[in-house]
């Protein structure tokens, strides 16, 4: 009989992090269950191939400057530059928001008028998607890669979503809120330009929100 | 490197001796280095989360209470620093904010022949990268880490159960996206 439990121990059983007792569940189980051998085949695959990967290694001399820099940072105060940063974030904050509203309505079909029925149940779950796996699947979506099986169901179902509005706003927000040890600093996000590299933002958008 | 060893360098901290942070540092910098690579694939970007970790624990070390242990503490903020990277990264390149500003680096890349050997090398690490956020930690932690369940529970606080559920359909994908890589071409 299949249980998932065991499924789930099978990459711990590959790289032998199973204790004996586990270990020998493991491998019973997989005699008379074909879906986890599947699995099992599927994963020693992956397993071969990550033997590939291995470290690089940063230079030798690298472990010894990392303590001086921090220490510097500690003891320099605050740049100077951050008092604007925070105003120039503020001012971007917005501004991200409205691109990425901006640019999922560019997206969304003129008509959507069709096959809707079809699209409910997708719509819904997408609205059950974090926010991370939102803008990972639109990530996804823009580069070109289907992490998500059918990336224009996605993005389809996201442009819905945005007849609401507030859905990337939130979005972004509840990302902030949920991080509890380190500040989202979505904020920062964009802090790096200056006035003048916003007001180019900001035209940029203008003239695409014009096409 | 025992627990109790850290706890006392973050007492010894709490009583005002800077030297205890030092060696805070000095021990476990090669790990935050490492997870923070396996996170970005990069080594400056590694370099700033490596900054950006210690200068969190830096501040945050006189409210640390030992509720949990200095080692998941320090690898919890590791974590965190780096989805916010990744994060950060992500919504730039989805705004293409560098398209407006920076001109694009002089192409100095790879001649494709000579690295027939590195190209499975590098589908595995875009496939890596490409996991979302929570499976990637924990494949991380769990598959270079080799860290206990337990462990990785407290760091990511998530079920253990929930976790071995990540940690398995991190591998699949990493397989599924690997394999259609090989049939695209
Ligand atoms: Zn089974």
């Amino acid at each position: 009989m299949h249980t998932e439990h065991i499924k789930y121990s099978l990459m711990d059983y590959i790289t032998g992090h199973l204790d004996e007792f586990d270990l020998d569940q493991v491998r019973l189980h997989l005699q008379t269950c074909p879906e986890c051998q599947n699995h099992y085949n599927e994963l020693i695959a992956v397993r071969d191939a990550l033997q590939h990967t291995r470290k690089v290694l940063p230079s030798s001399s690298y472990y010894s400057t990392i303590l001086p820099r921090v220490q510097k940072r500690l003891m320099g105060h605050r740049d100077p530059v951050w008092s604007d940063g925070k105003i120039i974030s503020r001012l971007i904050l917005p501004l991200a928001v409205s691109a990425l509203l901006l640019i999922f309505l560019i997206r969304m079909p003129s008509d959507s008028s069709s096959g809707h029925d079809q699209t409910d149940a997708l719509f819904q779950a997408v609205k059950d998607y974090s926010a991370d796996d939102v803008i990972q699947a639109v990530s996804n979506e823009y580069t070109g890669s289907n992490v998500l099986s059918n990336p224009e169901v996605v993005s389809e179902g996201i442009a819905e979503h945005l007849q609401g509005e507030h859905f990337i706003r939130e979005a972004l927000l509840k990302q902030i809120e949920s991080d509890e040890i380190v500040d989202m600093d979505i904020d920062g996000v964009l802090s790096g330009l200056n006035r003048e590299q916003a007001d180019q933002l900001l035209s940029g958008l203008t003239e695409r929100e014009m096409l | 490197m025992s627990v109790s060893n850290d706890l006392e360098l973050v007492e010894s901290f709490q009583k005002g001796n800077e030297a205890s942070f030092n060696e805070l540092v000095r021990r476990y910098q090669e790990k935050v280095y490492w997870i923070a690579h396996r996170f970005v694939n990069d080594h400056d970007q590694a370099d700033d989360i490596v900054q950006e970790v210690f200068l969190k624990v830096y501040r945050a070390l006189n409210d640390f209470r030992g509720d949990s242990g200095v080692y998941t503490w320090l690898y919890r903020i590791t974590v965190n620093i780096s989805l916010n990277t990744i994060r950060k990264q992500r919504i730039k390149d989805f705004l293409r904010i560098d398209e407006f500003f920076e001109y694009p680096s002089e192409e100095s890349e790879q001649p494709d022949k000579q690295y027939e050997q590195s190209e499975q090398k590098q589908l595995i690490e875009e496939a890596i990268q490409r996991l979302p956020e929570k499976q990637k930690a924990v494949f991380i932690l769990r598959y270079y880490e080799e860290l206990p369940y337990e462990d990785i529970s407290k760091i990511l606080k998530t079920s253990v159960g929930g976790l071995k559920a990540n940690y398995f359909h991190a591998v699949k994908n990493i397989g599924e996206f690997v394999h259609r890589a090989h049939r695209a071409h």
